[in-house]
């Protein structure tokens, strides 16, 4: 399960640096600006996974609630 | 060799304040330009937590007029360094162990609405046994919506020569002695094996960092970039944290590390040999030790449970990975194991070639222990004596040496596969290279080996 996840994690995520970051190369370097932008990339998309590991304990809370009380 | 006047070399860059030497005693200046960020380090109680937990290194407000110019706002004393060591020099756990530092600093100082400005792995030290930061002007105010500016730095001095070693080879972490500001996310994913493309964690931070960075290389950064909330930025610590903990790299099987194994030193001639050095080091008294060729420390420990600070160096990586683990589970304080070449020692770099210094400059040192040594550096690498004598005498004050002659099976071993070209390599050839630099004080021959140890003091570093 842990594997597919991964798997459909990396994919999307590749695709979608691909069309961002085409492949070309420059005589003088400046990482910078390129690491500057690539992190609210990163952390936009890595935030999803840590708020469900911060938040993990409150849904899963939630979604027992939910269920109890459907079952009710 | 600690100056005693002046600016140290490797503080220029930050204007936020720099080092320097004033009567033996190390300052540093923290400029007007930090003042905003240090009275908030202070006041905030950040310096005080970091302090509590042992991560920041201490240090003392001293008299404003030490300051050596105008635009001092505070003289600070920090605590000192006994011995400064460079990444280039780190086995892989100690470097794994200076970047969770890093981030566990950069996840405490949010708390505190501070944030890291850099995460150089220059600024960590090893000292008492664990990574410790040394920059205390490395925090600042933390504005909101602000992405992490040493995230580049983060991956390049840390997480990048980490993934080399544990996918490629140990040896890569030498690339952080060519590249001053870590290694460059291009190269290491150029270096990497393909199978790393298939972890999140190197495939983000590594691979696609570096492409992104060659795609927004010409480009300016918009001056309304999209904010990056501070949830967004401890998930990114977080996966960060995550990454450089899943590397892993096992020492084993290297010629080195299982040393000890297959020597031809019988059980007493090793306690023959352990207890000769101990009483030697119990009359010399040093203050410091660098054990040369230390290999897994075992004999750099007589030195260090004596409280004797001690630099245990050797070759190779694997043994010297041992050694710190151990340090680290016995919570060792006094022993600090480095990966170093003695024939081919760390040399200054940086500008001016004196930003990082090369380890005769962090010399001399009170004694130095070269134990089963002197064979391989005369008859695996041709050097005459004299120049190994020459050498030994800049570098310390006083000199354990362990001479092995040519009918030692060790010796003989090196000798099997070259001519013995050697003609002066015996004790008396010995002696006579040494005696222009050395007095020999004892001599003891360790029983059941027809090995010797010698006491000897340098003659140029005589009374100092």
């Amino acid at each position: 399960m842990n594997f597919f996840k991964n798997a459909l994690k990396m994919s999307i995520l590749a695709a979608g640096c691909l069309l961002l970051f085409p492949v070309r190369i420059y005589s003088y370097i400046d990482p910078g600006t390129g690491s500057y932008i690539f992190q609210i990339i990163i952390a936009a998309f890595v935030a999803v996974s840590f708020a469900v590991k911060v938040y993990w304990h409150k849904i899963k809370k939630f979604l027992g609630q939910l269920f109890a009380k459907k079952e009710k | 060799m600690t100056p005693s006047e002046g600016t140290v070399p490797s503080s220029f860059r930050d204007p936020s304040g720099f080092l320097f030497w004033h009567q033996n005693e190390l300052y540093r200046q923290v400029n007007g330009a930090y003042k905003e960020h240090y009275d908030h380090l202070i006041a905030s109680g950040l310096y005080r937590e970091l302090q509590a937990e042992g991560m920041l290194i201490g240090h003392e407000e001293r008299d404003l007029k030490l300051a050596r110019s105008g635009a001092a706002y505070k003289i600070i004393r920090p605590a000192l360094v006994p011995f400064i060591s460079y990444p280039y020099e780190w086995c892989f756990s100690q470097l794994k162990d200076a970047a969770l530092l890093t981030l566990a600093i950069q996840k405490t100082a949010l708390e505190y609405g501070m944030s890291l400005k850099d995460a150089s792995a220059y600024n960590v030290q090893f000292v008492s046994g664990r990574p410790l930061l040394i920059d205390t002007l490395s925090f600042e105010k933390y504005p909101a919506g602000r992405p992490w500016v040493a995230y580049r730095q983060f991956c390049q001095h840390f997480l990048a020569p980490l993934a080399l070693m544990a996918y490629g080879d140990v040896r890569l972490n030498q690339l952080s002695r060519l590249h001053l500001d870590g290694v460059p996310l291009d190269l290491a994913s150029s270096l990497l094996p393909d199978r790393t493309r298939f972890k999140f964690s190197l495939l983000s931070h590594i691979h696609l960092h570096a492409r992104s960075q060659k795609r927004y290389a010409d480009k300016p950064l918009k001056s309304k970039q999209r904010p990056m909330g501070r949830f967004a930025l401890l998930a990114l610590l977080n996966s960060l944290e995550t990454a450089v903990k899943k590397l892993h790299w096992q020492p084993r099987g290297s010629e080195w590390a299982e040393y000890y194994g297959h020597t031809n030193y019988s059980d007493q001639a090793l306690e023959f040999k352990e207890k000769i050095v101990a009483d030697f080091l119990e009359r010399l008294q040093p203050r410091h030790v660098w054990d040369i060729g230390a290999n897994t420390g075992v004999f750099s420990r007589l030195a260090s449970v004596r409280g004797i600070l001690t630099v245990a160096l050797d070759i190779d990586a694997a043994a010297v990975e041992k050694n710190y683990r151990q340090c680290r589970r016995d919570n060792e304080k006094c022993l600090l194991p480095l990966v170093g070449d003695v024939t081919n020692p760390s040399p200054g770099i940086g500008w001016e070639n004196r930003e990082r210094l090369s380890l005769l400059q962090r010399g001399p040192v009170d004694t130095i222990l070269a134990l089963a040594l002197v064979h391989h550096l005369a008859i695996s690498n041709n050097l005459p004596l004299g120049k190994i004598a020459e050498f030994f005498s800049c570098l310390c004050r006083n000199l354990i040496l362990e001479f092995i002659p040519k009918s030692d099976s060790q010796v003989q071993r090196l000798l099997a596969t070259r001519d013995d070209i050697f003609p002066d390599y015996h004790a008396a050839g010995l002696e006579k290279e040494f005696q222009p630099y050395f007095t020999i004080e004892r001599r003891e021959a360790i029983a059941q080996s027809e090995r010797i140890l010698y006491i000897m003091r340098s003659r140029s570093h005589a009374g100092r």
